[in-house]
């Protein structure tokens, strides 16, 4: 995937909806602080033109700290007044369609956070909305772009694993722990509202990763155990274990989709295996390894995949140490998602994520939690 | 003590004592903490009514054991609006303590800013007028501030916190809410007390840093700018009391809080390592760490743009907020408030071990 260098000739002018977590990374790109791309005010692709956040002072800290034109504690007045091109929704999940409704019929193009929608009928809704309202409404599937999927994708196009049978993708994050933020008692994260519960959080992530990584035509059989192991009533689910078995274009496809929140370290591993060859990564402690027949025929080739495998770790744990200092997180994909968004927008090309892949993101969600595949 | 002459009030004196002039009931948030649960007790012994804020799934509040009916629990989550104002419902005056002092960026704003921000807009709501914000010593900006020098309610705070941690970024932005709590006859006070110390918390961050199992104690003749928190408690609720006062001098100000006769990071450790267990420790030399702190900087200012982020220990601001050699005074606070520092160290200390050593939920 290029980095396109597209130079509209006038900035498009953005605007953040919600100042959590999430929205300082959104707010670093739009600020020109990337480190995947300089933005505003560097090359003059885009201008942050407002913050909105129901807190006043919350508003007020992101506008200053990421030189935003102005804050806003309404979002009625911030479309009005900011007049936004694009409109980076980034509150809880049970609140994007509203929000993103009324951006949308502002005649702002929408980015939204994962979940988008809370189900697949909802996120159909929405998309009226925005054909309707002529504007681009877009789910942020930010693992797609971070630099290990995409030499994953590579991989794959150049047939380096033959026609892919299998894609295993494995989180694990201590979300139970009694100091982290989703076991916070005193004022529960929104999450816990969504119907998956706490692994909403993740799971757009697992199921975008897979129709990107298996392609799958369809699945067939899915079994899904959704399991409470801590048994902490705050929680509907601390356990995942999925199994999906469907058909590729080039045959059958299985795959597993695990959240655990006991395992450690944290872990978001990959794992695609086709008919010639295998490959792997884990996006927190990222590194790529391929196993394939190599130049060396059936003998030589496990010699050299081993020395190909324990020189990439070596890169791999070099470039880590280095992006650790340098203040790289796994967001590195969010930061290339966006540069590639706004030059999309600019040039009035198909965005990153199409329609499609949020459509069949939110519908096999929707078949997960479905009771009727529950183990 | 050898540190007595950095600090410009002499002896340590017999407390503040006495009662309170009129009993005032006062809303004291984070009433389950390390500071509120002795302002609580505190200002219960000197007669008010409490209303002790605690967070609704917070554990039974250590002041119990002091109940009487002049304490009101109220369990509501300042990060939130729901409840607040009716929680303040015939209230005095808000002490505010609560705070997130761990925790990413994020949740320490919640905690803190966005806490204080829902406080006061409830305070509003509520009719309550008078507001003792609780800051801390880390919203000076330390590293413009010369060796020696001393720190007082006019030195700079920091300006460009970026380098700092979370806690002093936060707490900074919400000192800036403690100023705008102003006019319409609003009155405030902004106490900041230095390090503070006590049971739990005798061997704190201004000594070093844990590295793996080990503890690095970072110089040795810096004089510490502490005060034991039944000394800062008392302060503290004495501040709410003259806040209360028509014509009060203290409404408006600024007022640090540290005891009398400072100790130096080396006297302090002996006294504290002579009566209970302490990590065991090797100490550098601060100069040679702010030297090699400040060599890192520079290597990544003009190499890799400023982007670099170490450990706090090789981050030149942050060492300097806890280890430059500077002096301290409390006479704003002994002029205003008629405070003194009721216990000196040696005191202070032996009452920490003897409270930590209490059961637990006593």
């Amino acid at each position: 995937m290029s980095e396109s260098s597209a130079r509209p000739t006038k900035p498009l002018r953005a605007a953040v909806v919600g100042s959590g977590a999430i929205a300082r990374e959104h707010l670093s790109f739009l600020a020109g602080t990337s480190p995947i791309r300089p933005s505003s005010p560097v090359d003059g692709r885009l201008r942050l033109v407002g913050v909105c956040d129901l807190s006043p002072v919350t508003a007020r800290y992101g506008a200053d700290e990421y030189g935003a034109d102005a804050a806003y504690t309404d979002l009625a007045t911030m479309l009005d007044g900011a007049g936004p091109d694009v409109v980076h929704v980034l509150t809880p999940p049970a609140t994007h369609s509203p929000i993103a409704s009324a951006c949308l019929r502002a005649g702002a193009h929408v980015l939204c956070e994962k979940p988008i929608t809370t189900t697949s009928v909802e996120l159909l809704e929405l998309l009226d909305v925005a054909k309707e309202a002529g504007r681009h409404l877009m789910e942020s599937q930010n693992y797609r772009f971070n630099r290990p999927v995409l030499a994953l994708v590579d991989a794959i196009d150049r047939g380096e694993l033959g026609t892919v049978r299998e894609v295993e993708i494995r989180i694990a994050l201590p979300v139970t722990d009694p100091d982290g933020r989703f076991a916070d008692r005193n004022l529960p994260s929104p999450i816990h509202e969504m119907p998956a519960g706490v692994i909403h959080d993740v799971i757009t992530h697992m199921v975008y990763l897979l129709l990107l990584l298996g392609r799958p035509v369809s699945f067939d059989r899915i079994a899904a155990a959704w399991s409470n192991h801590g048994d902490d009533p705050l929680f509907r689910w601390d356990d995942l274990d999925a199994v999906l078995i469907g058909r590729t274009a080039g045959g059958p496809l299985h795959a597993r989709l695990r959240f655990d929140a006991e395992a450690s370290p944290d872990t978001f591993s990959i794992r695609v295996r086709g008919t010639d060859g295998w490959a792997e990564t884990d996006l927190f402690q990222p590194y790529v390894r391929v196993v394939r027949p190599r130049a060396g025929g059936q003998q030589l080739s496990p010699i050299l995949n081993h020395l190909a495998g324990g020189w990439r770790l070596l890169q791999a744990g070099t470039r880590n140490v280095g992006s650790k200092i340098m203040q790289q997180t796994p967001y590195e994909g969010l930061h290339r998602m966006l540069d590639l968004t706004y030059d999309a927008i600019a040039a009035d090309r198909p965005l990153p994520v199409s329609t499609d892949d949020m459509v069949e993101t939110s519908r096999l969600i929707d078949r997960l939690l479905d009771e009727k595949v529950r183990l | 003590m050898s540190a007595v002459a950095d600090n410009e009030t002499g002896t340590t004196t017999a407390g503040s004592g006495g009662s309170a002039a009129a009993p005032r009931c006062l809303y004291v948030t984070g009433a389950t903490g390390f500071v509120g649960s002795a302002v609580a007790r505190v200002a219960l012994a000197r007669g008010h009514r409490v209303v002790a804020v605690t967070r609704p799934a917070s554990r039974t509040i250590a002041i119990e054991r002091a109940a009487s009916d002049r304490l009101q629990p109220a369990r509501v989550d300042l990060r939130s609006r729901d409840g607040l104002a009716e929680s303040l419902a015939g209230v005095d005056a808000v002490i505010h303590l609560a705070a997130a002092k761990a925790g990413p960026f994020p949740t320490q704003f919640a905690g803190t800013v966005v806490a204080t921000e829902n406080l006061i807009g409830a305070m509003d709501e509520a009719g309550v007028r008078e507001l003792i914000g609780v800051s801390t010593f880390s919203v000076y900006d330390y590293g413009n501030l010369a060796p020696g020098s001393v720190v007082d309610e006019g030195s700079p705070i920091d300006r460009e916190p970026a380098r700092r941690d979370e806690y002093a970024q936060t707490k900074l932005i919400q000192e800036r809410l403690y100023h705008d709590f102003s006019g319409d006859e609003r009155r405030r006070v902004i106490v900041r007390p230095g390090m503070i110390y006590g049971a739990g918390n005798l061997w704190h961050d201004l000594l070093g840093t844990g590295l793996g199992p080990a503890y690095l104690r970072i110089g040795s003749r810096a004089v510490l700018p502490m005060t034991y928190v039944e000394n800062c408690a008392e302060a503290i609720v004495l501040a709410a009391e003259h806040l209360g006062r028509q014509a009060s001098p203290v409404a408006g100000e600024i007022i640090n809080i540290v005891d009398d006769d400072l100790p130096t990071q080396q006297a302090y450790a002996d006294a504290v390592a002579a009566r209970t267990d302490v990590p065991t420790s090797v100490t550098a030399p601060w100069p040679l760490v702010r030297a090699g702190a400040g060599a890192l900087a520079l290597a990544n200012r003009r190499l890799l743009g400023g982007r670099a982020k170490f450990p706090g220990i090789a981050v030149p601001e942050r060492l300097d907020a806890r280890f430059k050699p500077l002096r301290y005074t409390n006479a704003k606070a002994k002029r205003l408030l008629g405070w003194s520092p009721r216990y000196g160290l040696s005191e202070a200390i032996e009452r920490s071990i003897a409270a930590e050593a209490e059961p637990v939920g006593r």
